[in-house]
């Protein structure tokens, strides 16, 4: 038990010094983690149950999950994130107590709250965002980012969507915003159709965020929208004025009406 | 002399009164003693009979006992049920501090020796006295004699127990609540759920189910209940104080969720089936704080007389003023508000629900000038709802035009917004959808009264018998016609 305690310790060295290394091999990363995953749900520290005195191996527990959930998303390997937060969660939550806390915990936090965003599962972000201390929500700048963001995307202020990517509080949001920024533009794209009639292409370039008039045409292509010659880019007004009579649905009502109250009577 | 008279007299009718007051409680001891008699004799009925409803008899008394019970009574009562040798007894009566023994009582202990007491009787006297451990803030000893209770409870499966069991677990998690330890014994709950259902036993079911969502809600552990849910099923025949609760739970996990129809909807079910009386007033504040979120998040504007109601007037105050900020779509006066009762809203749990209404407030303000102004500047917009940025604005604007919440258009290069003239509601399918909405609502009420109405046993035997008898007679009827027609042929051949 401790000859693997030892072992994985010294893997978990090995992990770090080149994780943090200033060029990081994440192969070699990839190798070592697997391995170490191999070791830790030996000693039964991949997802501790019941009473653990150990604290030590559960600290190297939590930093092997830790660096495995940077790596993932160093590696844009977005499930893998996943599952490496949910392991975490124990550690956070059931062992907080027995632990000093970890550095990551917020940053870690925050980015699985940003990949929630990124995904669109609103229902779980919020489920996720109850877990958290509501002193940390409006306060720790990690949390405080993704909550946030939410609450712009709801309005609908996507400009401050865009310039959030400026202060990202760590260089690995970068990759969910970027996901986050191709939602936004579609997102966009659906609410200019609709509130716009036309729109001089130079315009919809800001307001898309694009860069350049070519990059517009290819999109404004994508959607089906018409370029014409005088610059302007003119959205299909669909002509949904006219009332459709329901038939089948009201078929169905009175059928059930007709049932119900044959019952009754 | 006559001072000293005078002291006497008065001396004599202070003494009176002591003994007046003395006497009083004295009979009212005799009183609850009685009515704890009387609920043993229930109890052992119920188990003769088999009949639950006994139970639920004595369960309802509890109230009005819990409010009148002291030490000698308890004790008296414990004596009186337990056999003189009893492990049990000295055990309950040292939780109430008294010496067994020392309090010799002149009952007719000798009968009552041979016979062993009634498991039904021990845990009913258990948990009187937890209930009154409870009363006393005796919180350690509570929590031991509801330790040894619920394992003892365990090695039993008796059906007449049923009842008594989901309140005894219920004060048992009230304990571990109270002492700041509920995550120790959600183990030993969920063991204790999974064999109420085993055993279809549905008021333990419920209960248990309640106070495991309790408990991970104790902890925000939203996700969590949401799985339990999800994978338990509530008993139909729950009691209706379990299913508001549960409702209210349900109507949680839906707000965090974002399903604030379902939300509300299970929200209204505990309002309706929780007790309307004052003694409930703490249920029911909880539940209308959450719903008037709910609702405002929904895009409704609750009513102003839930607000007016006295139990409910003082504790919504801080909620009065958020709906109003969002009744305007003032959204300065919204983060006024919010800052000012953040506490109140974290103590209630509904702080991070609030945070989610500032759009609704943008929303409602946005709504409010489309119908007031045909065609208006996107900067004018920014300046009325205290917006950052024209650009904001106008991203803003073309959301709620795409989400439905205003019918207009943007005209970017002049930058405004124009809308559009107000379509006739009664053209469109609305009404017939609001009218199926309140017809399903009505075949659905009639539908759960004929389900719950009661029928008393074997009713049915005695009209069955009035039926044969109506058939007998039909018969002799049909008989009699058929001979006076024989007869009219009679008389028509002598004719």
């Amino acid at each position: 038990m401790s000859a693997t305690l030892q072992q994985t310790s010294r893997l978990y060295n090995e992990l770090y010094n080149e994780f943090y290394s200033s060029n990081p091999d994440l192969n070699r990363c990839g190798q070592y983690l697997a391995t170490l995953k191999v070791m830790l749900s030996k000693i039964s520290f991949l997802l501790p149950e019941g009473e653990i005195n150990n604290a030590e191996a559960l600290l190297i527990g939590r930093n092997i999950l830790e660096i495995g959930a940077l790596w993932s998303v160093a590696t844009k390997d977005i499930p893998s994130f996943e599952r490496y937060i949910a392991q975490l969660h124990t550690y956070y939550t059931d062992y907080g107590s027995l632990l000093p806390q970890s550095q990551q915990m917020y940053p870690l936090i925050g980015l699985n709250l940003l990949r929630l965003l990124s995904q669109n599962r609103i229902a779980e972000f919020h489920t996720a965002l109850e877990n958290i201390e509501p002193e940390q929500l409006l306060d720790n700048d990690y949390v405080k980012h993704p909550v946030h963001l939410e609450q712009y995307l709801m309005e609908g202020s996507y400009n401050k969507v865009w310039n959030s990517r400026a202060e990202i509080p760590a260089p690995q949001y970068a990759f969910f915003i970027d996901i986050l920024m191709e939602t936004i533009r579609n997102e966009i794209a659906s609410c200019s159709e609709k509130a716009y009639t036309c729109l001089p292409l130079s315009d919809a370039a800001t307001l898309l965020f694009f860069d350049n008039r070519q990059d517009v045409i290819t999109f404004a292509m994508e959607r089906g929208w018409q370029v014409e010659t005088d610059g302007k880019i003119y959205f299909a007004t669909k002509d949904d004025n006219m009332v459709e009579i329901p038939s089948t649905g009201i078929i169905k009502h009175a059928l059930y009406y007709a049932r119900e109250l044959e019952q009754i009577v | 002399m006559s001072a000293v008279e005078a002291q006497d007299v008065e001396m004599v009718a202070a003494e009176e009164e002591v003994d007046e007051t003395a006497k009083n409680a004295l009979e009212a001891d005799a009183l609850v003693l009685a009515d704890l008699k009387q609920n043993f004799a229930l109890l052992e009925r119920a188990v003769a009979t088999i009949e639950s409803r006994f139970i639920t008899r004595v369960l309802r008394t509890i109230a009005s006992i819990r409010k009148r019970l002291n030490a000698n009574v308890l004790s008296q009562a414990i004596q009186l049920a337990f056999p003189r040798d009893s492990p049990d007894r000295s055990k309950l009566l040292d939780y109430l501090g008294k010496e067994s023994g020392v309090m010799e009582v002149d009952f007719d202990e000798d009968t009552r020796e041979q016979v062993p007491i009634l498991p039904e009787i021990d845990f009913y006297l258990s948990l009187m006295v937890m209930i009154y451990l409870l009363d006393r803030q005796e919180l350690e000893k509570g929590v031991q004699l509801a330790n040894e209770t619920t394992a003892r409870l365990q090695t039993f499966s008796r059906r007449t127990l049923d009842q008594l069991s989901a309140r005894i677990y219920f004060y048992y998690a009230r304990f571990y609540e109270l002492l700041g330890k509920l995550a120790e014994i959600r183990p030993i709950l969920l063991a204790a759920q999974r064999t109420a259902t085993l055993r279809h036993d549905d008021d333990c079911q419920a209960t248990l189910l309640n106070l495991l969502l309790r408990n991970y809600f104790h902890y925000n552990l939203y996700d969590q209940a949401d799985k339990l849910v999800s994978k338990a099923t509530f008993p139909e025949s729950a009691g209706n104080n379990q299913q508001a609760r549960y409702m209210y739970y349900l109507g949680r996990i839906k707000a965090i969720q974002l399903d604030y129809t379902a939300s509300h909807n299970h929200l209204l079910q505990a309002m309706r089936k929780a007790p309307q009386n004052t003694i409930a007033a703490g249920f029911q504040q909880a539940v209308y704080k959450l719903s008037i979120i709910v609702q405002l998040l929904m895009g409704e504007i609750p009513e102003r007389s839930i607000f007016r109601q006295p139990v409910l007037r003082k504790p919504l105050i801080p909620y009065l003023h958020i709906v109003q900020a969002v009744r305007v779509g003032d959204l300065s006066n919204f983060q006024e508000t919010l800052a000012k009762y953040s506490d109140v809203f974290r103590a209630d749990k509904t702080f991070t629900l609030i945070l989610r209404l500032r759009h609704n407030v943008i929303k409602t303000g946005i709504r409010m000038i489309s119908l007031s102004y045909s065609r208006i500047h996107l900067r004018d917009i920014c300046l009325k709802l205290h917006l950052d940025s024209e650009e904001d604005a106008e991203y803003i604007v073309a959301k709620a035009i795409r989400d439905g919440v205003i019918d207009a258009t943007i005209d970017h290069e002049h930058g405004y917004m124009k809308s559009k003239e107000n379509v006739d509601i009664y053209s469109t399918n609305e009404p017939q959808v609001a009218f199926h909405q309140r017809i399903s609502f009505c075949l659905n009420l009639h539908n759960e009264s004929v389900k719950a109405m009661r029928f008393p046993l074997n009713a049915h035997r005695k009209e069955l018998a009035s039926a044969d008898a109506l058939r007998e007679r039909e018969r002799e009827l049909v008989k009699e016609i058929a001979e006076g027609e024989m007869d009219e042929d009679d008389d028509v051949a002598d004719f």
